[in-house]
């Protein structure tokens, strides 16, 4: 197990590097005229001359990315050329904003998901149907019209949420509560279907499978066979797409992010890239990298910790 | 089954009550508290890489300037009680007021004033260059500094009512968070602990202000909305007291939830004909070219088009709170393509003409199209090159093309000379002058309040007759507030000043 967990923990080391070196290769591609971006078109030639040579941007690209990969190693990650503020500390900041949002949708989601999967598995009819239909509706609107939706309802003419704005949890769990479950449910509802599909096909492969009639002909009931038996079966699936949700959901932040005015990693990601702050983007990509290998590990655990027969080689 | 969805209910529920304890925090519409809504989150709070523009009320909260600019564009003392040129402009002395202190505690004395107007010039921001032309100063007393030019420089005053005149207090000179707490002399402290960065910033009032009549709010509240839909949503849901518009695109939804919407025009849309010269395209060296594509464009239609209308169509690039402004020139050349084509063939280009401009999808893609029409049927093929938002300012001024489609603002007099017109102006890449420019120019410099309205107004009326640029109109833009504010707006910025947010009667 330690072993396992070594092994995947340095390939993953070994990804963020990779990744790292081509975002890094990206970026400057664009970087020819940051200098004049940084301090825009009221600035000198000289003070644009003087602000390169300050950036580094005159040295080769391999030279550059080398400076920032021996800093980064050693936590240092730089201050963002835009705004002076030390990357780690805006990153950092950040991203517990976004990691609220995210897994707040993906416990909603597999929460709603799981059960609203179970549920139309094993009652089967117009729930099963119904739910179908409704997953398609999920999967196929566009995040950022169901926040529209949202906002227009529950903020503007009700009042029972924030439009706008982040609470910290640790200011108001109230005021974080009314700023958050807007931006979540909008997040959430596409991954909701795509679980409660894959859980209602899963549980219903599963309920016909012959262990499952050897354990009602025990004398089980419904309740017990489902929730103890069948659902360590179906759940391995279903946490594989939870997975690859998670990561998506990092990405579908941003819309939900934008239009929220929440202070995220999303926001911060477009803002940077558009301006091609290199240090900042690059502390973004080391962030979302590492957070997407360590819940790869994480869900690969839990894997196993379901189904013995995943052998952790 | 029947447990977990009950469990789930409960959660739901009791969530939900939790949240409609303590959901909005509807803003207030009594005098002790403003919220107002931000486009840009700020940038620093490090005084030498500050900006104006959409950030300007981050610094005014809790910085002062040496000089205060009112909404109607006059530039009066402030933590300088006295300013004065010598005869020939290049000496500017600045009294400073002797009852000024810090947050923390440092009283302001001429000397911290002088190290601030050194290290904003030396500092590498954005704006440095506004400093140019003042080669040194001194504070040879504790009240005194003066500014020793190397060229006069009319727009000095406006400089020290803005980026160039914050003074912050030493202690931030060397401090490691400089950029995120501020030290400054101004009406408002921020309260980092109730702040968000990124997101929301909370000023309290400084009661030891030393102008504390200016000071109309027990707390301030800026948050940051850096998209027009958000923007939208926090005025409807009532969550903010005043937001800027960033675009005209929601305005009905806006006075729907019972907000006014001032306008101001500070930027213009136009054709930058920056080859005055000729040198890249020989065409465009003769001034009847200039005049018949300002005669080619249908500008009422451009106005509706792209900016629904809302904008005044103009000839001319002096804003219109300038002195030099001449409202005839809003309306020099009219839409006349007859008059376009018998200029062109006078000029000897009756079989038409082609010329290559930049062009960029930020500007907003619809205006291409139209313009390369309404050239067309003069005669005048335009052939417009695609170029990523971040590269066209450089390609403009490198220069790659002989004009340009472009949004710039209509700066004071002086700046936009500075910025447009001058031969090292940044937008006339062309480095174009001729000897009626480089006259009134120098007549501007050198001369004292009249004579500098009076050759301007000759220079605005000049650069329009010689078509240097094909200008459509000025760009209207919004600031919204509710019914518990008074709002006046800046002739000079796009958001309106600190001290002009006021409570309503």
């Amino acid at each position: 197990m330690i072993r396992f967990i070594l092994r995947r923990l340095l390939a993953g080391i070994v990804l963020v590097v990779v990744i790292s070196a081509l975002a890094f290769s990206m970026l400057y591609a664009n970087s020819e005229n940051i200098a004049r971006r940084i301090l825009g078109q009221n600035a000198t030639q000289d003070l644009v001359d003087r602000k390169t040579a300050e950036l580094g941007l005159d040295q080769p690209i391999w030279t550059q990315y080398f400076d920032w990969l021996s800093h980064a190693v050693r936590g240092e990650l730089g201050r963002s050329w835009f705004t002076g503020e030390l990357v780690a500390n805006g990153v950092t900041a950040r991203f517990a904003v976004t990691l609220s949002l995210v897994l707040g949708a993906t416990i909603l989601a597999a929460l709603i998901g799981v059960i609203s999967g179970i549920w139309a598995a094993t009652r089967g009819g117009w729930i099963d149907s119904s739910l179908q239909v409704l997953s398609l509706i999920g999967f196929a609107i566009p995040g950022f019209l169901v926040a529209l939706a949202l906002v227009l309802v529950f903020s503007i003419e009700l009042h029972w949420f924030k439009a706008t704005g982040y609470v910290p949890i640790t200011s108001s769990f109230g005021g974080w509560m009314s700023s958050v479950t807007l931006p979540v449910i909008a997040l959430s509802l596409s991954t909701i279907a795509v679980v409660a599909q894959q859980v209602r096909g899963s549980v219903s492969d599963a309920l016909e499978r012959d262990f499952v009639r050897t354990l009602r002909s025990r004398g089980l009931g419904q309740g017990r066979v489902v929730l103890k038996h069948v659902l360590r079966n179906a759940g391995g699936p279903a946490l594989a797409v939870l997975a690859v949700q998670f990561v998506g959901l990092l990405g579908g932040a941003v819309i939900v992010e934008t239009i929220f005015a929440i202070p995220g990693l999303g926001q911060l990601a477009v803002s940077s890239t558009v301006k091609a702050d290199i240090p900042m983007v690059m502390g973004l990509v080391i962030a979302t990298a590492i957070l997407v290998v360590i819940v790869n590990v994480l869900i690969d655990l839990a894997q196993a910790a379901l189904n013995p027969k995943v052998r952790l080689a | 089954m029947f447990r977990l969805k009950a469990t789930a209910a409960a959660l739901t529920v009791g969530a939900l009550a939790l949240t409609g304890c303590t959901a909005q925090q509807e803003t207030s519409s009594g005098s002790e508290s403003l919220v107002i809504g931000q486009f840009l989150a700020p940038s620093t709070f490090d005084v030498t890489q500050a900006e104006w523009g959409n950030r300007a009320l981050y610094y005014q909260a809790v910085y002062d300037t040496l000089l205060l600019g009112k909404s109607d564009g006059t530039i009066e003392p402030y933590l300088a009680s006295a300013f004065e040129y010598n005869d020939d402009n290049t000496v500017l002395t600045l009294t400073i007021r002797d009852d000024v202190t810090f947050s923390d505690g440092e009283a302001l004395t001429a000397d911290i004033v002088k190290q601030n107007l050194e290290r904003f010039k030396e500092g590498g921001g954005a704006y440095a260059g506004d400093l140019a032309n003042v080669e040194s100063v001194e504070a040879p007393d504790d009240t005194t500094v003066i500014l020793n030019l190397s060229a006069p420089d009319p727009a000095l005053p406006a400089y020290l009512s803005r980026e160039a005149g914050l003074v912050a207090s030493p202690a931030m000179f060397d401090a490691e968070d400089a950029d995120t707490n501020p030290v400054g002399s101004g009406p408002y402290l921020l309260d980092l602990d109730a702040s968000v960065t990124g997101s929301t910033y909370v000023f309290t009032e400084n009661p030891d202000y030393w102008n504390a009549d200016a000071v109309h709010y027990e707390t301030i509240t800026m948050n940051v909305l850096v998209d027009s839909t958000a923007i939208v949503n926090a005025i409807q849901a009532g969550e903010v007291n005043a937001a800027v518009l960033p675009d005209n695109n929601n305005l009905d939804q806006v006075e729907g939830a019972g907000f006014t919407i001032d306008a101001s025009e500070l930027n213009f849309q136009g054709l930058l004909l920056l080859d005055r010269g000729g040198e890249m395209n020989p065409a465009l060296g003769d001034v009847r070219v200039r005049q018949a594509i300002n005669f080619a464009l249908d500008r009422e239609g451009l106005l509706e088009a792209i900016q629904l209308g809302n904008g005044t169509v103009t000839t001319q690039v002096f804003q219109k709170a300038s002195k030099a402004y001449l409202p005839e020139l809003d309306e020099y050349y009219t839409y006349d393509p007859e008059k376009a084509k018998s200029l062109l063939a006078e000029a000897g280009y009756a079989d038409g003409l082609d010329i290559e401009m930049a062009s960029t999808a930020v500007l907003g893609a619809a205006q291409f199209p139209l313009i390369a029409q309404q050239l067309k049927d003069v005669g005048i093929t335009v052939n417009f090159v695609d170029t990523p938002a971040e590269n066209y300012i450089a390609d403009i001024t490198a220069p790659k093309y002989p004009a340009v489609p472009m949004q710039l603002e209509e700066n004071p007099d002086w700046q936009l000379i500075q910025f447009m017109i001058s031969p090292t102006a940044p937008f006339n890449p062309f480095k174009y002058g001729d000897a009626t420019t480089e006259e009134l120019i120098a007549a501007i410099q050198a001369g004292d309040q009249e004579t500098q309205v009076e050759k301007a107004a000759e220079l605005n009326r000049y650069i329009v007759e010689q078509a240097w640029f094909a200008p459509f109109y000025r760009v209207s833009a919004g600031y919204a507030y509710d019914s518990s504010v008074d709002v006046t707006l800046m002739k000079t910025n796009i958001v309106p000043s600190l001290f002009d947010f006021v409570p309503a009667k």
